[in-house]
């Protein structure tokens, strides 16, 4: 699903955020991205999903070279992507329901099928009482839910998620994770960056380790050794 | 169903625009008003130009001297040509010219009492319909009669009818400019109140973006709104002039009746006019948002 070759991510004037950095996700894998912070994981993961271009190296996302992708055909990558930011990006003036039926507006789905897809999305993730709410009403973990529904409403081929549960207590925590397992148990490949170790050890899924740039280690999940670059 | 969906989608967001930042669209509306109103005035200005012109080109008289050899036959036959063409024609034969000059010297024309032969060869005072007044035509007209084996000359007043009409052409030409600068001008302030109502929608944008709209589908709403806004303009810009006409043009018109103004007659249809105002309006909003989310996706 995700080949980096050799993928270097140097902003003017830093040293480089990313360096040398070969990694390979598959289909259908659940991978932790962890490290101390500045260590590069925010920025692995735009790489990805084509916020920005990388300085060295080869992305392949879903077999498609993206460090030479057209301007135009970003949003049609996109779409096979789900993505959770740390702020959510949630539209204040929208209801939850419009906020999820988004992902499928772009697409140009007609507007009474976005919003039934949208509000069983919503069920899934346990705000069926909330659709019609604005999301500035709604608790930090329930605006998180909302994004990952978002993330998740047009069944993304992949899922890329920066700390989703940063500001969580353990138990949302917990709760967020279960979701993210839960797609990923139907069939969507899931990235998760975050800091929450304990949370990383139980889960028992494969571990890619950052620092400074370069990946340390890459252990766990179904093959227990990979080259680590 | 997608593209319908989707027009729906940028009708929603549009609306929803336009509901957040009533002040933005409010000014932009405002300047296209006031563009469309000027040129709508403009136009009209234009159009009584046009019948200024048009009224003194027809004091304009062309005067076709014919040979006085061939026959009177021939002669009827060339007056007759200009007659089937919409032309009033006088034959002036070679006795009542003289005797019009005499009348015109008076005293001073003792002096032709002597001769014995018609000194003036006959002619045809002919007076051009309105359609064939322009500088051009007459020019074109005066080449052919010149063709003609009878005619041995013409006169149309040449000089008159040249100054006259480049005049015109200076006055058409300083109402283009002022046209091209009036549109610049409005281009550039909706463009810019545009940018300030994208600015404001940057976040939406950019979660857009996200969620992986391509630049199109991010622009449509923005472009729905300043085409919403053109015509919103052109409403307020016809409801202006037609109350401009209802109130101070009489008065005008009055006050510059010394033009000697032909009587309004032949004016375009009002739906005619309002129809043009509106895409008019239309296409300045669209070109002003086209420009301003051109700028503000390239930054
Ligand atoms: N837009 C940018 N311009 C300049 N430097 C940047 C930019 N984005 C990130 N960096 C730098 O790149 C390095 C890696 O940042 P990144 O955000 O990827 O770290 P991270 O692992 O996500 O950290 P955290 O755990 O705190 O979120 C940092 O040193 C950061 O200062
Ligand atoms: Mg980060």
């Amino acid at each position: 699903m995700i080949q980096m070759f050799h993928v270097t991510k140097a902003y003017p004037g830093d040293p480089p955020a990313l360096v040398d950095v070969n990694l390979s996700v598959e289909k259908g894998e659940f991978v932790f991205l962890t490290g101390p912070s500045g260590a590069g994981k925010t920025t692995l993961l735009r790489l990805v999903f084509c916020a920005e271009p990388a300085t060295r190296g080869q992305i392949l996302v879903g077999g498609r070279n993206v460090a030479r992708i057209r301007q135009g055909s970003i949003p049609f990558l996109r779409r096979n992507m789900g993505v959770v930011f740390q702020d959510f990006k949630l539209l204040p003036h929208r209801t939850v329901l419009d906020n999820v039926a988004l992902s499928l507006d772009v697409l140009g789905v007609p507007r009474a099928e976005a919003r039934q897809r949208a509000n069983r999305m919503l069920k899934l993730v346990g705000l069926q009482h909330k659709t019609e709410s604005l999301p500035l009403k709604l608790s930090g973990g329930e605006q998180q839910r909302v994004v990952i529904a978002r993330a998740l409403v047009n069944e993304p081929a992949l899922l890329l998620a920066d700390e989703p549960t940063g500001n969580l207590d353990p138990e949302l925590s917990q709760e967020i994770m279960s979701l993210l397992q839960d797609a990923n148990v139907r069939g969507t490949t899931v990235v998760v960056a975050t800091h929450d170790l304990p949370m990383v050890e139980r889960s028992g899924k494969r571990v890619v380790r950052l620092d400074r740039g370069r990946i340390v280690s890459d252990a766990g999940g179904p093959t227990v050794v990979r080259r680590v670059g | 169903m997608s593209a319908v969906a989707k027009a729906q989608t940028f009708w929603r967001s549009a609306m929803e625009g336009i509901r957040h930042q009533p002040f933005v669209h409010a000014v932009s509306t405002i300047t296209l008003a006031i563009a469309l109103f000027t040129l709508g005035l403009a136009r009209s200005a234009a159009h009584e130009l046009d019948r200024l012109v048009g009224s003194l080109g027809g004091e304009v008289r062309v005067t076709v001297y014919l040979d006085p050899r061939v026959p009177p036959a021939a002669r009827t036959a060339v007056a007759d040509g200009l007659r089937r063409r919409g032309m009033a024609v006088e034959e002036v034969s070679p006795h009542a010219a003289l005797e019009r000059l005499v009348r015109e010297l008076g005293p001073a024309a003792e002096s032709l009492r002597g001769l014995s032969e018609d000194p003036l060869p006959p002619s045809l005072e002919v007076r051009v319909p309105e359609s064939m007044r322009a500088p051009a035509s007459l020019r074109a007209l005066a080449a052919e009669l010149r063709g003609i084996a009878a005619v041995t000359g013409v006169d149309y007043g040449e000089q008159a009818v040249e100054r006259l009409s480049a005049i015109a052409r200076a006055v058409r030409w300083a109402g283009w400019v002022a046209f091209v600068v009036l549109v610049g001008a409005t281009l550039i302030i909706v463009s810019a109140t545009l940018q300030l109502a994208i600015y404001a929608r940057r976040e939406e944008v950019e979660i857009q973006k996200l969620v992986g709209a391509t630049d199109r589908f991010v622009q449509a709403p923005f472009l729905l709104e300043g085409a919403l806004q053109g015509i919103a303009g052109a409403a307020l810009a016809i409801a202006g002039l037609i109350a401009f006409r209802q109130t101070v043009s009489p008065q005008l018109s009055t006050l510059l009746s010394f033009l000697r103004l032909p009587g309004a007659g032949a004016d375009a249809s009002p739906w005619m006019e309002a129809l043009e105002l509106a895409l008019a309006g239309a296409g300045l909003g669209l070109a002003g948002s086209y420009l301003a989310v051109h700028r503000f996706l390239r930054a």
